[in-house]
């Protein structure tokens, strides 16, 4: 490695300088090689990583007790019982009453019906994948590589997708266009969970049933579905967690909207793009009024997170890891 | 007959969470001499070995108690540096484990790690052991190609060059040969029997005809206890105890230590496997579960089941006309039994 | 035929379909989004339309060499920042904690997966504008008024801010996978390794890391696809304004998600105009789709060589 840096430094075409750095770098050299592997040195070059290791990790989980703190502390304040109970009345996004129950009930009837959706097509989809075909079946890897594939599919793109089917049947923006749009969005995220699940299944679990008679479906549906449940339902949930949270791929499909949610075919308001609205005016009091819309939606995401955790626990009691 | 110690262990009780894997271990182990440790599965063989060179202080919940003096110092001892001790003790596992580089940068990677750097000196150490453990005519020309081509007889010697490029005083053999067909199988014995010379050999074998054919010292564990200790002669030809004598014989009748039994008469696959896996989540690791089941399919679908999860299926055998019994030994990841 | 069979075939048969579906669900995006640009490519030529800065739609000027600059910035603030923190906090999870700080940390990094993009806007709003407007550009600016650093966007709304944000998004991405791929270098390697008198660094450094240098490599391109296509955090924190190419880590960063979220309500109103923005999102496709087959596609030939 000297020779590298005498190299290096011939290039520098600077005589003087070169001999003076080449002699600190033999020095520097000489000092580590006495020690070089020596216990001590390896002992404090493993040291330095270890610190440097604690500081990342620390720093990564302070940042989301940092995240949820600034949300909490800048939310809770403009928090009262109006907000969560009335929809914005006009002039509500200059300052006026209202509240921001069209984009709370908006949200969560898009999440059900998306997440809804979701399972329909997901869950046939991979217990096919786990339980009719065989592992390296040129299907299966196909599915499951284009599954990632969307998964890496920005929420944005989704929307963009959404909005050019839309056009193409001549719909307006709806909510049904948003439940659509977000189920594609959440299908991958909830197949890959999904998957994970069924695939630690025990193969011989699945065998033996088959052993009995018994055909795949029936082996799917009394033997691996019980198995899988609570895999499932984080699944599930985790999915539904994603789907509420995305303000890009509902923005040209579901738009926004002052009113309830009451009609399939009329856009909805959602949390997300609530938030945007409100910060994106100029009006400080509307803005601390995002700020706690968006304390309710991150309240809403931790509830889903901490309800998903619980119940896998209760179940996993009395079923096989 | 008198002899030079090399280990001596005084007292070693060794406990995976609450199952105790060794029992009050009190032993001597010979200088310069082909020491074999032998005995069924899962009696504690591996832990003993590797309570040596102190690699089951990477298990989680492990709890050590007593003393085991190399060189009359004793390894557990806080102020020991745990990678002088490793140095001076080599490993070759029962699957050969050949690190993800070049022939050349495994058997240099010891010396390296150790601060060894200049090139002369580690080019003169990767011919000398690569020489030494019959591999070097096989390997010259491609040095620098990746390990894990080699053949597994080849990565086994590999691992022996390996192992002996730090210039170990001890070398430690986990089954070594077991996962090698019959000719690397000999060449390695013959490799050990040129080096017990110069180096002091533990190894843990399931082979009594391999004992036999190397050991000099015998020491006979059985769940965890040392049964009989003593010259290899003496051993197979007049063993003083009981167990001995029926292992060596081969009609040995193991009675496992039955920490849980179940009875699944009556009850149908897949529940037989699932009721038995619950029953085993309550177990530590290293304790054991004795099912009893009359459905037939179960008796090749539980033990094909438990050991695809990593167990250990000591035992299957048919009680009556209906009845059989299948004792599982509960295995957790990492645990060495 | 008895029922149970027939019903086992028509769920099979259901199941089947439903997978084509998946399959073709890609394929239908990408020609979707074509279909709807080809208006522009009609006009424009690619080169003009990726290379051109100039971005007047009611002129019918739709350069996007801005925008991509945007992204470019941005996304590179995002990873230098993201991959080291990630890969030593991946390392130190699945190699030095002990049991009860790994299923601490576990959660905490689905957690911050979870968060909505939304609300990591928010916070940055809140908490790193400032950070950038009052701390960060007056010392940096001016002790290092030179590239990359000169600036005279003084808002806070800048790259940086948007790179810090997305940083910390991209965070559980790598963590996840490279925690994942330490998982899969066999206990018998490392065992091997400290046999020889290694120190627990040594054998990280020279033997797992080694082994798990692709899944690594993987783990970037994968947390590089998703700073890609960040849309709405980035949008709220990088002060998307129309001054050009971003030229420092102060200047404001409009970048291509960004852009496509902005034009919403104009998209229909000027001719074409919704064709570049699809175009853009065409664009955005193809580039975070080629990213993620490469990193799948690696991560897949790990997993099948294990096993």
């Amino acid at each position: 490695m000297v020779k590298k840096i005498i190299k290096a430094l011939r290039w520098l075409k600077c005589p003087s300088l070169c001999s003076g750095l080449l002699a600190v770098v033999h020095y520097f050299s000489a000092f580590f090689n006495a020690f070089s592997g020596s216990n001590f040195q390896r002992k404090f070059e493993e040291n330095i990583f270890k610190a440097l290791m604690i500081i990342s990790a620390f720093t990564v989980t302070g940042i989301l007790i940092f995240i949820l703190a600034v949300i909490f502390l800048k939310g809770f304040p403009a928090i009262n019982l109006d907000m969560l109970i009335k929809t914005p009345k006009g002039g509500y996004y200059l300052g006026k009453e209202g509240g921001i129950l069209n984009a709370i009930l908006g949200s969560i009837v898009l999440g059900f019906g998306a997440t809804f959706l979701a399972v329909m097509v997901t869950v046939p989809v991979v217990f096919y994948l786990n339980l009719y075909l065989k592992k390296n079946s040129r299907l299966a890897l196909s599915v499951r590589f284009f599954l990632d594939v969307l998964w890496g599919i920005p929420s944005i793109v989704y929307g963009a997708f959404g909005f050019t089917v839309m056009i193409f049947f001549g719909l307006k923006a709806s909510l049904l266009a948003g439940i659509i749009t977000v189920a594609l969005l959440i299908i991958p995220i909830m197949a890959r969970s999904m998957d994970e699940v069924l695939k630690m299944i025990p193969f011989e679990l699945k065998e033996a049933s088959f052993a009995i008679g018994a055909t795949r479906l029936e082996t799917a549906m009394k033997v691996v579905f019980k198995q899988a449940l609570p895999g499932l339902m984080t699944a599930v949930l985790i999915a539904f967690g994603r789907g509420i949270g995305d303000a890009a791929a509902v923005l040209f499909t579901a738009s926004f909207t002052d009113s309830l949610p009451y009609s399939l075919f009329k856009p909805v308001a959602t949390l997300p793009l609530a938030i945007f609205f409100q910060l994106g005016t100029p009006f400080p009091e509307v803005q601390e009024r995002g700020y706690a819309s968006a304390l309710v939606l991150t309240v809403i995401i931790l509830f889903i997170s901490i309800l998903s955790r619980i119940l896998s626990k209760k179940f996993t009691r009395n079923i096989i890891k | 007959m008198e002899f030079k110690t090399h280990i001596s262990v005084k007292s070693l009780n060794v406990w995976y969470g609450q199952h105790q894997a060794l029992n009050n271990i009190s032993i001597d182990i010979p200088d310069k001499k082909i020491t074999a440790i032998i005995g069924p599965s899962g009696c504690g063989k591996t832990t003993l070995l590797k309570s040596f060179n102190r690699l089951i202080d990477l298990q989680d919940g492990i709890s050590v108690n007593g003393q085991v003096l190399v060189d009359g110092e004793d390894i557990y001892s806080p102020k020991v540096e745990v990678m002088d001790l490793r140095k001076k003790m080599g490993l070759l596992s029962q699957k050969p484990q050949v690190l993800p580089m070049s022939i050349y940068e495994n058997v240099a990677y010891g010396p390296r790690i150790h601060g060894l750097k200049d090139k002369k000196k580690l080019n003169e150490i990767v011919h000398r052991y690569l020489k030494e453990s019959s591999l070097w005519n096989e390997v010259k020309d491609r040095l620098n190609s990746p390990a894990s081509k080699l053949s597994i007889g080849q990565q086994q010697r590999l691992c022996l060059a390996r192992g002996l490029a730090v210039e170990p005083e001890i070398i430690l053999g986990d089954e070594p040969t077991s996962a090698l067909d019959p000719v690397s199988s000999e060449r390695i014995e013959q490799k050990f029997l040129a080096l017990k010379d110069k180096y002091t050999i533990i190894l843990v074998t399931h082979s009594l005809r391999q004992a036999k054919r190397l050991a000099d010292y015998v020491i006979f564990l059985y769940l965890g206890n040392i049964i009989e200790h003593g010259f290899a002669q003496e051993i197979f030809e007049n063993p003083k105890y009981v167990k001995t004598q029926a292992y060596i014989n081969g009609k040995f009748i193991e009675e496992h230590k039955i920490n849980r039994e179940l009875n699944l008469k009556g009850t149908i696959c897949p529940d037989n496997f699932v009721k038995a896996k619950l029953a085993l989540e309550e177990l530590d690791s290293g304790q054991v579960l004795k099912i009893i089941v009359d459905y037939e399919p179960a008796i090749s679908e539980v033990p094909k089941a438990m050991e695809y999860e990593g167990h250990k299926i000591l035992e299957v055998k048919r009680l009556n006309k209906t009845d059989w019994e299948i004792i599982i030994q509960k295995y957790d990841e990492g645990y060495i039994i | 035929m008895n029922t149970r069979k027939f019903k086992d075939i028509f769920a099979r048969r259901l199941m089947f379909n439903l997978c084509l579906f998946v399959l073709g669900l890609a394929f239908l995006m990408a020609f979707g989004l074509y279909q709807r640009s080809r208006p522009i490519l009609a006009i424009t030529s690619l080169k003009n339309l990726l290379f051109s800065n100039a971005w007047h739609p009611s002129q019918g000027q739709f350069g996007l060499a801005s925008f991509i600059s945007g992204t470019l910035w941005v996304t590179a603030i995002a990873m230098v920042i993201a991959v080291p923190f990630s890969i030593l906090t991946a390392i130190y999870i699945s190699e030095y904690a002990p049991k009860r700080v790994r299923e601490f940390a576990k959660p905490i990094i689905d957690l911050l997966a979870g968060i909505s993009p939304v609300v990591y806007g928010v916070w940055g709003i809140i908490a790193i504008v400032p950070l950038v407007r009052d701390y960060l550009m007056p010392y940096l600016s001016e002790k290092l008024p030179f590239f990359p650093f000169a600036s005279d966007n003084y808002t806070g709304f800048t790259a940086l801010t948007g790179g810090i944000v997305l940083a910390v998004m991209v965070f559980p991405v790598i963590i996840s996978v490279v925690e994942e791929v330490l998982r899969t270098v066999p206990v018998e390697t490392r065992e091997a390794s400290l046999a020889l008198g290694a120190t627990k660094w040594q054998t990280i450094k020279y033997a797992v890391l080694k082994k798990a240098k692709p899944g690594i490599i993987a783990a970037i391109i994968l947390g590089l696809s998703r700073a890609f296509g960040e849309t709405m955090a980035v949008l709220m924190v990088a002060g998307c304004s129309l001054h050009g190419f971003t030229k420092s880590i102060f200047d404001t960063a409009y970048p291509l998600p960004a852009l496509i979220a902005n034009t919403y309500g104009e998209m229909m109103s000027i001719p074409l105009y919704d064709a570049a923005v699809l175009l853009a999102a065409f664009i955005l496709l193809l580039i975070t789709t080629l990213f993620n087959m490469f990193g799948w596609g690696i991560l897949l030939r790990i997993e099948r060589s294990e096993g």
